[in-house]
């Protein structure tokens, strides 16, 4: 039994400023230039666009000053905090405030100079204190996402036999795609052994199992699929999404288990379910790589794999441009670029579309060459469904699921 | 004024929970809250009990031995505290009150430090998966203790595994 709002909504526009580190730049400007690009995306006038949300950790500026820089009037926005697996959370947002009239079209947007600026885990900048909440973790020296996720990728190679070198595949599969992105910022393929000689951040992660930390603004703009037909691209879909699924006690999620099992195994049901579809419908995935074990984790939680398998099938070739189901073909967030998940979803948009802007000369008409050698074609040949799997640690997670019309 | 490794632990007056918390490990004992209408223990501290949502608990003292449930071993520091304690364990222990409860794979489990005897970050060589822990305090000042970690004299229950290197 398929979801109530299946294909009744659509993302319609994607715009993103470059990845850098040093973006020179305001987030104000970050975020006005991804919204612009998007409704130009769309062929949208400002008056066509009421409503905005936003995410952020405190490091971006809100919807009612992108909004004005812009000459669009609200008839809603909200700008909530919130990093990795807020942008399929607010597309569902996005949907409900639609479908109640609160108003007609969307635009969602994250800006960030998360290099520059706001680092995750700090700069080290500030006047360090232990206080509320930092006594449980922080004061033990777990202070970044990386130290706080890595016991759970440890646990699951303990309990499964999972291997730093299945995982490095994660990072050696997306660098192949960053090869074929000229928006990447890390373009360069890596090996496996790359991966394993890299650095110790925290075992069991290596400086090339974690994510490039990048400035960058992206926005989406969903409407309803009644409004997106009269709009300048094709439509994704929007077959099912999920928001924010947590663990059981997610604010603490180490005292009940299985801590390998990632927030994805709630979420898989919510978004398979309104989906209607199987995984074998599934033609890419999007699943967010903070770290190739977040990647690795959410496709065995989702029932990509059985529970355990995931090392075997990220490394099995699968997982890679010319494999059955490719992950994050823009080299994501461990080489394209980070900004939160969003870039993410505006992949997926593009693969939908026929349209990654890779190498290949007529890739606006959706002509490619389907080679993905080194500096050629990133595009999946004819893809129909796509499935973003969201993260923000090991208890929560989104979850998003798309097609073409 | 309390602090750990030379920084300022502030804990909010009317956090009364907290102080509660590491009073008890001033005084050398680990402390849990146990809830009083279903009698489970919970950690970290909590202002409802999240097996039964009862708003009433009590303090209990635990053993303070236990078994690493998993860990990692900090290289690169990022908390300006630990800037000289590279290479530092961060250790997930799992205690031995209320194991595999209210479900198999459930227990109380915290993260914790690993230290040697001089309070030190112990050898990362020596940190295991399965290996048997018991309870140290560090002194905080102001009457307060940090409950922190070191490896035991235990015979563990089942083979030590660490990260292949
Ligand atoms: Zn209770």
């Amino acid at each position: 039994m398929a979801g109530r709002l299946k294909d009744k909504y659509a993302i319609v526009g994607i715009g993103q400023t470059e990845f850098s580190k040093d973006s020179g730049r305001t987030t104000r400007a970050l975020g006005v230039e991804a919204v612009r690009m998007a409704m130009v995306d769309a062929g949208l006038r400002a008056d066509e666009v009421d409503g905005m949300l936003s995410y952020s950790g405190n490091d971006s500026t809100d919807s009612p000053t992108i909004s004005s820089d812009l000459g669009i009037r609200l008839n809603f926005y909200m700008d909530v905090n919130g990093g990795g697996s807020s942008t399929e959370a607010l597309i569902g947002l996005a949907m409900g405030a639609i479908e109640v009239g609160m108003c007609n079209t969307v635009a969602i947007f994250r800006a960030m100079n998360g290099y520059t600026e706001a680092r995750i885990g700090g700069t080290g900048r500030q006047t360090p204190v232990f206080r509320g909440a930092s006594l449980d973790q922080g004061i033990y020296g777990m202070n970044s996402a990386g130290q706080s996720f890595a016991p759970s990728f440890l646990r699951h190679m303990y309990e499964y036999g999972t291997t730093s070198e299945q995982v490095a595949h994660v990072k050696v599969a997306h660098s192949k795609h960053a090869s074929n992105n000229p928006k990447a910022y890390y373009p360069a393929r890596v090996t496996v052994e790359d991966v394993l000689n890299s650095r110790w951040i925290t075992k069991p992660l290596h400086l090339l199992d974690c994510c490039v930390e990048t400035d960058n603004g992206s926005a989406l703009i969903v409407t309803s699929i009644e409004r997106a037909r009269d709009l300048k691209q094709m439509p994704a879909v929007i077959m099912g999404v999920a928001g924010r699924v947590s663990k059981p006690q997610a604010g603490y999620h180490w005292t009940r288990g299985p801590i390998s099992r990632v927030a994805g195994h709630y979420a898989a049901p919510i978004v398979f379910g309104q989906a209607g579809i199987e995984h074998a419908d599934v033609d890419v995935t999007g699943s967010y790589d903070a770290f190739t074990f977040t990647t690795t984790l959410q496709l065995e939680a989702y029932g990509y794999c059985a529970e355990g398998e995931g090392g075997d099938y990220v490394s099995s070739g699968i997982i890679e441009l010319g494999g059955a189901r490719p992950n994050n073909t823009s080299g994501g967030h461990l080489c394209e670029g980070y900004t939160h998940g969003i870039a993410l979803v505006a992949e997926n948009v593009r693969q939908l579309r026929h349209q990654a802007d890779d190498y290949c000369p007529n890739w606006q008409n959706g002509e490619h060459t389907y080679d993905y050698s080194a500096g050629g074609c990133r595009q999946v040949k004819d893809v129909e469904i796509t499935h973003n799997l969201g993260w923000a640690s090991p208890p929560t997670g989104s979850s998003l699921i798309m097609r073409r019309p | 004024m309390a602090e750990y490794l030379g920084v300022k632990v502030d804990i909010a007056s009317n956090d009364r929970a907290r102080h509660e918390f590491l009073e008890a490990a001033g005084e050398g004992r680990l402390t849990l809250q146990k809830c009083v209408e279903c009698q489970k223990l919970r950690y970290p501290i909590m202002t409802a009990c999240p097996f039964c949502m009862s708003a009433d608990s009590n303090w209990e003292e635990v053993s303070g031995k236990g078994t690493i449930y998993s860990y990692e071993l900090v290289m690169h520091p990022i908390h300006p505290a630990y800037r000289e304690r590279v290479p530092y364990p961060i250790v997930l222990v799992e205690l031995d009150e209320q194991r595999e409860y209210p479900t198999l794979d459930d227990g109380l489990r915290l993260v914790s430090s690993l230290v040697d005897g001089s309070g030190n970050p112990e050898d990362i060589e020596k940190v295991a998966i399965n290996a048997r822990v018991e309870v140290e305090f560090a002194d905080l000042g102001d009457g307060l203790a940090l409950p922190r970690f070191r490896l035991s004299d235990d015979v563990p229950e089942h083979e030590l595994w660490r990260l292949p290197s």
